[in-house]
């Protein structure tokens, strides 16, 4: 309380004033605001003291020390971890069937014969209906049935892990491989993202303060075997590697091959990680802080709500908008002729060479190039262009219209005509893993980015690895074979 | 009789190579225009520093600050004294006004500039002062004043060098060299010089900042061996030469020795926060701040991840992560085992 007679009668000269302050000031050592804040935190846990009274000191509730004692236990963790993750794409890719098999049905079984009844009845000429309805509507519809499902399942679950706090632990769990790499812990989290849908992934990455690891999260996301992908790699695997084995293990075998091919994703991860933190993205580790927050019972309907808008229509409307063109451009490829010959074989067998050489052959090489805009057609890209090459008669739907067949064995059987061997599947296993990311992620990582050349590099490395490491296979399987 | 395309082709060729102010000739001007300046600039900054510390400064020791020749060193000295910046008297170089008012505003630049990318901006530590050379060109001095009242007016730039005021002298440096520290003495590191680079990137990258204190124990073998933030540190004369010191008069090696820092924590123990190390600045101090972690603060280990690292700190009733490497920059004392009760898991 300042009071008159506190006051000096004779109030020092401006000057003065300000010259005490430098005086002062400079006896002060580091940072003058950081001592402010360390002083008004100071003072305010001294008033907190002495003016609240708490009844005893609340232990954490004991079920939150108990799961954190099992969830990142030496024993426990990573095992419970890995168990969770695996339980959680084995619910999506069984969840997805039916959903698929309804929506396939309704888009591709039931409203394309009547989209094209309804056009021949408008008078539309052949290839105008070809291009609208077996090139654009079919491939959307295939995008659509393929992804919609299993990110409908995929996003809410890992939503509700989040939600409930078991993510930050797998986070904290797995910091210190991520720290080796020169990486950030919580790229883990974009990764496991990434196993849903790398777009997604992408996004996700948002959570990553620091720039550089940020970019390191951003480039290496599409190591992440999504969800896209799932179904290619088990297919292949089911057909190739599962019929190496005796019928009772088939399964087990061809599980344990995509298993393989996620696990060697995830290896690469590491790898390219501390690759590129020790040249282009070279930088001193940034600070980590990661909160644990206490665990909470998820809300079901909320996050059902907000995964469903934020993630799942977000991510469909992008691979929508990229399928659309796409549809278009593969069946112009099929369609149109030039020589009696139609674009789509001639790039096919320009693509052959190159194709041979990597252990692949030009259809699957051209089916990639095609479908860019979706993982999820790139079967039934294979399987059209296959059909269109071999010239087998009575299977598909014609020229350019993609297409699924039944069962695995008539896809084999379709497959092997098309001069497929073990190494041709192996090969594309290995490709579909390391391959451009598809237009949906490449459009969000320049989102992300903002930069062009960042999105070239994210773009190209896989790709680059993916050709280096089909030809290698290639070359030993030609050597040793 | 040359054709029409080829008329126009000269034309265009001339219009490229002459147009005033944007052709390859008018850039080429403006560009060695800028290079003289800033050749000058640095000059003056040389200057200014070997006068302030007592130093004399020779057409030789310009000659090597800037990497140019003795005979370029004497154009550019003969052009600036010219222009009225410096003055050569019977080979003694001294500052005119002017001049001195110049190189006090690059040197307030510069070092403003580089405490703005370590305070404001996620730029690496080894590029701020590559950065800042070139910065300290382009500022004007109503600049410096705007960046450094958005600073917070800093009196230190983050090498430990003092920033001089607006309109103020440049005062003298204070430390002396690490390798002259006397042994079992303990002494407070003030600078770190950022020149040659690839020196300072190793001194950054042992986690050695201005600020920090330090124990000298042995000279021996050709290295420094020293204590510092709980740890030792060893470095080559040669690189303790580029940091300086000055000595801490009341603190005993001992003090320094029982220092201890959160990494050292066990679960089942709890301590109280004393303070961050010096060490840690910018944006990862403000953020351990916020996160709650400030003098007074009790704190307790209450997980260990599986692999050993990071380490989960219980703080103002949140659980918060911390790498080892930031764990070692939290000051602790009072360190005390937990009750039974509150440490059974």
């Amino acid at each position: 309380m300042a009071t008159e007679a506190q006051h000096s009668p004779t109030a020092p000269a401006v000057a003065d004033i300000l010259e005490a302050a430098r005086r002062l000031r400079s006896g002060i050592p580091g940072d003058v605001h950081e001592q402010l804040v360390e002083a008004i935190y100071a003072d305010a846990e001294r008033i907190a003291g002495r003016a609240v009274s708490r009844p005893e000191r609340r232990a954490r509730p004991t079920l939150d020390r108990t799961l954190d004692y099992f969830l990142t236990s030496r024993l426990w963790g990573f095992p419970i971890m890995l168990l969770l993750f695996a339980l959680m794409f084995w619910i999506t890719i069984i969840g997805a069937n039916a959903p698929s098999g309804w929506i396939s049905d309704l888009l591709v079984g039931q409203c394309w014969p009547l989209l094209r009844e309804v056009t021949v009845g408008l008078g539309l000429p052949w290839w105008l209906r070809g291009l609208l309805v077996d090139g654009m509507y079919l491939s959307t519809a295939w995008v659509v049935s393929v992804m919609l499902p299993p990110m409908a399942i995929f996003f809410p679950m890992f939503t509700l892990l989040e939600d409930f706090g078991y993510l930050p632990r797998v986070a904290f769990n797995l910091d210190l491989a991520f720290k080796k790499v020169g990486a950030h812990g919580k790229q883990s989290m974009s990764l496991m993202m990434g196993f849903g849908c790398n777009a997604a992934g992408v996004v996700a990455t948002r959570i990553i303060d620091s720039p550089r690891e940020r970019l390191i999260a951003i480039i290496t996301n599409n190591f992440a075997l999504c969800n896209g992908r799932w179904p290619t790699q088990i297919l292949i695997a089911s057909i190739f590697i599962g019929s190496l084995a005796p019928a009772h293990w088939a399964g087990l075998v061809s599980a344990g091959a995509v298993t393989a091919v996620a696990l060697l994703g995830i290896a690469l991860t590491l790898a390219v990680s501390w690759a590129l933190s020790r040249t282009v993205l070279r930088g001193e580790v940034s600070s980590f802080s990661l909160e644990l927050p206490p665990y909470r019972p998820p809300h079901f309907w909320r996050t059902l709500y907000t995964s469903l808008i934020d993630r799942t229509v977000f991510v469909l409307w992008r691979a929508v908008v990229f399928a659309v063109p796409a549809g278009a451009v593969i069946w112009l490829s099929a369609n149109l002729h030039v020589g009696g010959m139609t674009v789509a074989q001639y790039l096919i067998q320009y693509a052959y060479p190159l194709g041979l050489v990597l252990g692949l052959n030009g259809v699957i090489l051209l089916a990639y190039v095609v479908a860019i805009p979706a993982n999820e057609i790139v079967i039934p890209t294979i399987l059209m262009l296959t059909v269109l090459v071999t010239g087998s008669h009575g299977i598909g739907e014609g020229a350019g219209v993609m297409f699924e067949l039944d069962s695995t064995a008539a896809t084999g059987a379709l497959l092997q005509a098309g001069g497929w061997t073990l190494l041709t599947a192996v090969n594309l296993m290995l490709f579909s893993l390391l391959h451009n990311p598809c237009s949906t992620t490449i459009y969000t990582i320049y989102k992300e980015t903002g930069s062009v050349k960042w999105t070239v590099v994210a773009t190209l490395l896989p790709l680059v690895l993916g050709f280096g490491v089909t030809l290698a296979v290639a070359m030993l399987w030609r050597t040793f074979g | 009789m040359p054709s029409l395309p080829f008329l126009l082709s000269l034309l265009i060729i001339a219009g490229l190579l002459f147009w005033p102010g944007a052709g390859v000739v008018a850039r080429w001007r403006e560009a060695r225009r800028r290079a003289a300046r800033v050749r000058s600039e640095d000059a003056l900054k040389h200057v200014l520093k070997c006068e302030v510390n007592g130093q004399v400064p020779t057409l030789n020791s310009v000659a090597g600050t800037l990497h140019i020749r003795d005979g370029q060193a004497a154009e550019l000295l003969a052009d600036m004294e010219q222009h009225g910046l410096v003055t050569l008297n019977e080979g003694r170089l001294r500052l005119r006004p002017h001049g001195r008012e110049l190189a006090l505003h690059v040197v307030r630049a510069h070092r403003l500039w580089e405490s703005y990318l370590a305070e404001q901006t996620g730029v690496a530590e080894a590029k701020w002062h590559h950065l800042a050379e070139r910065k300290e060109h382009q500022l004007s001095p109503e600049d410096t004043i705007v960046l450094a009242a958005r600073l917070g007016n800093p009196l230190h730039d983050p090498h430990g060098d003092t920033i001089p005021a607006e309109g103020a002298d440049l005062p003298a440096d204070t430390g002396q060299p690490l390798n002259t520290a006397p042994l079992d003495t303990p002494v407070l590191i003030l600078h770190i010089e950022d020149e040659p680079e690839a020196v300072y990137a190793q001194i950054q990258a042992l986690g050695l900042r201005p600020g920090m204190k330090a124990c000298i124990f042995s000279k021996e073998g050709g290295c420094i061996r020293f204590w510092a933030d709980g740890r030792e540190h060893v470095l080559t004369p040669i690189l303790a030469n580029n940091l300086t010191y000055v000595p801490l008069p009341g603190t005993t090696p001992g003090d320094l020795f029982e220092e201890e820092f959160l990494s050292g924590l066990h679960p089942g123990e709890r301590a109280r926060v004393l303070g961050l190390s010096t060490a840690c600045r910018g944006a990862e101090r403000r953020r351990l701040l916020d996160l709650g972690f400030v003098p007074g603060t009790m704190i307790e280990v209450e997980l260990v991840s599986p692999a050993g690292d990071p380490t989960a700190y219980r703080v103002r009733g949140t659980v918060i992560a911390l790498r080892r490497e930031q764990a070692r920059l939290i000051h602790i004392g009072n360190r005390a085992t937990l009750p039974a009760e509150a440490a059974s898991k």
